[in-house]
């Protein structure tokens, strides 16, 4: 039976990664998007990605698009297996 | 801990995952598509109002609300896309090529049959109003089938309510597209929106 991810558990990291596994392989979705799609502050969402990308989950790329600096963020293999862990748990839960 | 978590909390999980995962799906497709339904919904709107009531004077009405609406067009979607991928440029660019050529070939067909064509009476600016504003509606069609049902049903609601208009309600026809058409365009606009926020 496969088990809860701690990290991943967490409310507002569930919704960044089921945000990020929508997108498919080697897409990208920018910061200010995913903060206005989950309805969160700078600080907050900032605070949960650093935690999911220190749990190598999160791949965070920070570049330029014309002057302008910008953060694309993308989940890793690693984050994308542990997400479909957690989804499996949460299901075998409720017996699905 | 799979044991402590209760039935319910993770019924509220798989829900949350659902819900994300639908609005997140809803936002990459849509990205700047609200803004341009309401901008292009508000110019039919003003347009046919102008059109209805002051028939003379609305094609010089047109003539500023068309190049007003391609301006905010150009406007919206120079805002950055929600998400970059290989592939999305292109989409991007083939969808915009595809725009490009419908008004080349509506407006090379106009030029071509002009000569031929006999203006007289507002019947006849009826019929080739309803001919030019179904163009991009069957061009709303063909993109759904490759991106969103919602586009299709959208062309073929907007193309139905503008012949339905032209065949029973020719005194008041443009007032008709103003109100059905526009409304239409602005309501799907302001339905996007609500869906992904």
């Amino acid at each position: 039976m496969a088990d809860l991810d701690l990290i991943i558990h967490q409310p507002m990291r569930l919704s960044i990664m089921a945000a990020l596994m929508v997108l498919a392989p080697r897409a990208q979705m920018d910061f200010t998007s995913l903060r206005e799609l989950l309805r969160a502050t700078d600080g907050n969402l900032g605070a949960h990605l650093q935690k999911l990308e220190e749990a190598g989950y999160l791949a965070v790329k920070k570049t330029y698009v014309g002057r302008k600096p910008r953060t694309f963020l993308a989940p890793t293999g690693k984050g994308r297996r542990a997400f479909e862990e957690h989804v499996k748990a949460l299901r075998a839960i409720l017996g699905e | 801990m799979t044991d402590e978590l209760g039935r319910e909390a993770a019924r509220e999980s798989l829900k949350q995952v659902g819900e994300v995962a639908k609005r997140t799906r809803t936002m990459i497709a849509y990205r700047g598509g609200d803004v341009l339904f309401v901008v292009w919904g508000i110019i039919w709107a003003i347009g046919f109002t102008i059109s209805q009531f002051a028939p003379r004077e609305s094609q010089w009405a047109w003539l500023g609300l068309t190049p007003l609406g391609i301006v905010l067009t150009f406007v919206v979607l120079r805002r950055p896309p929600a998400v970059r991928a290989a592939g999305t440029d292109r989409l991007a660019r083939r969808i915009g090529i595809m725009w490009g050529l419908l008004f080349v070939y509506v407006d090379l067909w106009l030029a071509l049959l002009w000569p031929f064509l006999h203006p007289n009476g507002i019947a006849f600016w009826r019929h080739l109003t309803a001919v030019i504003f179904t163009a991009p509606m069957l061009a709303y069609v063909m993109m759904g089938l490759w991106l969103d049902n919602c586009m299709v049903w959208l062309g073929l609601g907007i193309t139905a309510l503008t012949v339905t208009g032209l065949l029973l309600l020719p005194g008041v026809f443009f007032l008709w597209l103003a109100a059905m058409g526009g409304g239409t365009l602005i309501a799907t606009g302001l339905i996007i929106r609500r869906r992904w926020r």
